[in-house]
């Protein structure tokens, strides 16, 4: 006999670890499986978990403002539950919006009063008074410094920026991974580490479970898909999943560089996350002083969509592979140093590389299937850590809804988000939706 | 032609004032990269390469010796295939003057690279310093300073963490294997291999690179200096890959006592310096 489920949510990140704990809160009896050792060692361990709330859709933006509340009080989020690893914790930088030709800004601004975002305009004296290490002329358009224009003299300032006081990171993705962990077990949630899923099971009509590499079957009238970075390959394993997305997703390989800050600069205690499409770089202050630098995918910048499997084996080969490039290196930290002059470039490369699910518009995928019971909460396209606790709860509804006969294809849920007390059309996430235009089609979603 | 060196060196450091500080370095590959080995002597070269991390003291050594006298000039040299320029350009962001590149289409055995810097060196101009990192990382082959002082028929001091320099000679500190310091004099020009402990090389940054970009990096081929093939060479026949072994390792008790054990076995065993 299978052991028996409410539901078995495969991939136990940062966004498979809520959705358990939501579920479980609603009397879910839950099975999450990962391949890995441990929560939130897959792609979450190498988020940089920036939690901002400029995005180019309003509802991507109400989303993010919710999340911020789950992060601010993360410990009565948690339910007061212990880890004995200890809380991950907020770290409320603030974060600037660089007003640039690199970012819809304007739309974002307009986003933010339609949400009742908290934001402040600055001048770029006011910029230069918050950060005196940065340099605010303008140097767009974004270049890759083997273009040798990429070193031409500035001749523009920027025109200020878009402040938000709240925003800024988590110390520790992985660690709030567990945490939610912790809380969901507190609820009855099972986990269950180092098992892979290779097949997901049907009647015929419905899900009806999932089997391990090694043989072992687990029932459930509810599957999740949350497995990141692996997430099409889950869809392909579920009948009729993958051809009935109209969004698919794939992975898409991002370097994170660790730099320096300039001498004398405590950018650690007294910076802010930076979000700079002038310059193509987001950044915010890592431990040991240093400047973490995303890339905010510039049409400079060459994407490189990989296997998973061959990318987390380090097999892939140079750029495909789980190894910092040379080249981009060169271009995230001389990028960010135009803005940040005094930074210090090692001759050395530091950093981290992971996968980003990347859905064909960068905005998500959380929905149900052609596969009545298997549902999706993917396509996290780099930038959905900071929705995390919110995704949890609009599945578990979404979940909960459907199950008990909602269409939401026909008619999608309302979700109320409560804390800012706004309600989205959860349809927004539709796998079946158009390719949404209005997305910045970069990790700014 | 090594007598005819010589000849050019002595006479040199006793009448000019004006320094030439020559600083040999390597491209070699990051050691945080994965390393295939392709062929049963050949590296997967698609991998980052950069200046060799212990030349990187060898040229803040050389830039903060200039910082006190106005007359020097820091000339790194290279060994080593096209890609090799990228070393050259980091040394010149961290602050030397121009470079020198002997372009090959292999990577040479230390007899051969000693020869080649040796030839580059003299042809350039008349080294008072000739500064290199105590190894390379990616052969360990302590060799080319000694060979290349040898080639000079100068001397040679390795391993040195403190450099003094007087009107014609310099007055280094050497480490020892027991952990003892030697302090020798050497009349200049000598070859100086750099410890670790010698200083901490400066991070360059975008301006220095900028400005790094305009400085002269003079490429020559081996085949143009005319150097003595040596009668035998080292020849790689295999590379093998270390096997890294896990072994994990349980620490129990109480915090505090886990943590105390935690801090021996990193200083003990694994030899991470904690102070
Ligand atoms: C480099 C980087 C930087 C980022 N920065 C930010 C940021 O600053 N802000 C932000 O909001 N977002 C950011 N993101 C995005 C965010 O981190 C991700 O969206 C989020 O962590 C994804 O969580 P997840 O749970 O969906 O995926 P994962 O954490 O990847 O979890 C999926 C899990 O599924 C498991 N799995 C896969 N296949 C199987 C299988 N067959 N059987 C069993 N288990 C399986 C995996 O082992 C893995 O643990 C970033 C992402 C990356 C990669």
């Amino acid at each position: 006999m299978n052991k028996k489920y409410d539901a078995i949510i495969i991939g136990a990140g940062v966004i498979g670890c809520p959705i358990s704990y939501e579920l479980a809160k609603n009397g879910y009896k839950t099975l999450t499986v990962d391949k890995l050792a441990d929560a939130g060692m897959g792609s979450t361990a190498a988020s940089c978990a920036i939690v901002r709330a400029h995005y180019s859709t309003v509802d991507g933006v109400a989303m993010a403002y919710e999340g911020f509340k789950y992060w601010l009080d993360w410990e009565n989020y948690l339910g007061n539950v212990k880890d004995e690893k200890g809380l991950a914790r907020f770290m409320n930088t603030g974060s600037i919006l660089l007003k640039s030709q690199g970012h819809d800004w304007r739309k974002v601004k307009s986003n933010y009063d339609v949400v009742g975002v908290d934001y402040e305009e600055w001048s770029v004296e006011r910029i230069k008074e918050a950060v005196p290490v940065y340099d605010l002329h303008e140097f767009w358009p974004v270049r890759r410094p083997e273009d040798p224009k990429f070193f031409d003299p500035p001749t523009r300032m920027l025109e200020g920026a878009i402040f938000c006081p709240e925003g800024g990171y988590m110390s520790d993705p992985a660690l709030s991974a567990h945490n939610i962990m912790r809380a969901a077990e507190a609820h009855g949630s099972e986990f269950l580490f180092n098992v892979e899923v290779v097949a997901v099971r049907d009647d015929g009509n419905r899900v009806t479970g999932i089997t391990l590499k090694d043989g072992t079957q687990f029932d459930a009238p509810v599957v999740v898909n949350v497995a990141g970075p692996h997430s099409y390959k889950i869809n392909q394993m579920a009948k009729g999943v993958w051809d009935g997305c109209n969004i698919k997703t794939k992975a898409l390989r991002h370097e994170v560089m660790h730099v320096p800050s300039p001498e004398g600069y405590n950018y650690l205690e007294d910076g802010y996350h930076t979000s700079d499409g002038d310059v193509g770089c987001y950044y915010r202050p890592e431990v040991g002083n240093m400047f973490l630098i995303g890339s905010e995918d510039p049409k400079c910048d060459p994407q490189e969509w990989v296997d998973p499997d061959e990318f987390y084996a380090g097999k892939g080969g140079q750029g495909r592979d789980n190894q910092l490039t040379e080249a981009q290196y060169k271009a995230q930290s001389y990028r960010c140093a135009r803005r940040v002059p005094d930074m210090q470039i090692p001759n050395q490369p530091r950093g981290v590389v992971d996968l980003y699910d990347c859905s064909d518009d960068w905005i998500p995928i959380y929905d149900k299937t052609d596969l009545p019971g298997f549902y999706l909460a993917i396509g996290s396209s780099g930038n959905q850590y900071k929705n995390a606790p919110v995704a949890g709860v609009l599945m578990a509804e979404l979940i909960d809804k459907c199950e008990k006969g909602l269409d939401h294809d026909k008619e999608p849920l309302q979700f109320k988000l409560r804390h800012i007390g706004r309600t989205i059309d959860a349809g927004f996430f539709s796998r079946k939706r158009e390719i949404n235009y209005n997305s910045s089609f970069s990790v700014n979603g | 032609m090594f007598d005819a060196a010589l000849f050019y060196l002595r006479p040199h450091v006793i009448i000019t004032d004006p320094m030439n500080i020559y600083v040999c370095v390597k491209h070699v590959p990051d050691s945080a990269a994965t390393i295939r080995i392709v062929e049963p002597n050949q590296i997967d070269e698609n991998i980052t390469f950069l200046l060799n991390p212990y030349d990187e003291n060898a040229v803040e050594a050389a830039v903060q010796l200039k910082a006190d006298s106005d007359d020097t000039d820091v000339i790194a040299v290279t060994v080593g295939k096209p890609a090799a320029i990228d070393t050259l350009k980091s040394a010149l962001a961290m602050g030397a003057d121009r470079g020198i590149h002997v372009v090959t289409g292999y990577w040479p055995d230390s007899i051969v690279t000693a020869r080649a810097l040796q030839a580059a060196i003299i042809k350039d101009g008349l080294p008072d310093l000739i500064l290199t990192g105590k190894a390379a990382i990616d052969s360990d082959g302590y060799q080319t300073q000694f060979r290349l002082a040898a080639a000079l028929d100068i001397p040679v001091a390795t391993h040195v963490g403190s450099i003094a320099r007087n009107d014609n000679s310099v007055t280094v500190t050497c480490g020892l294997e027991a952990g003892g310091e030697q302090v020798i004099r050497m009349r200049m020009p000598c070859v100086i291999g750099t410890a670790k402990t010698l200083n901490t090389p400066r991070y360059p940054t975008l301006p220095d690179i900028i400005k790094a970009r305009k400085k002269e990096i003079r490429e020559v081929s081996i085949d143009h200096l005319a150097i003595e093939p040596p009668d035998s060479r080292m020849e790689i026949i295999a590379l093998k890959s270390a096997v890294q072994k896990r072994r994990k390792q349980m620490i129990a008790g109480s915090i505090e006592e886990s943590v105390t054990e935690l801090i021996r076995r990193l200083k003990g065993e694994a030899r991470i310096p904690l102070s």
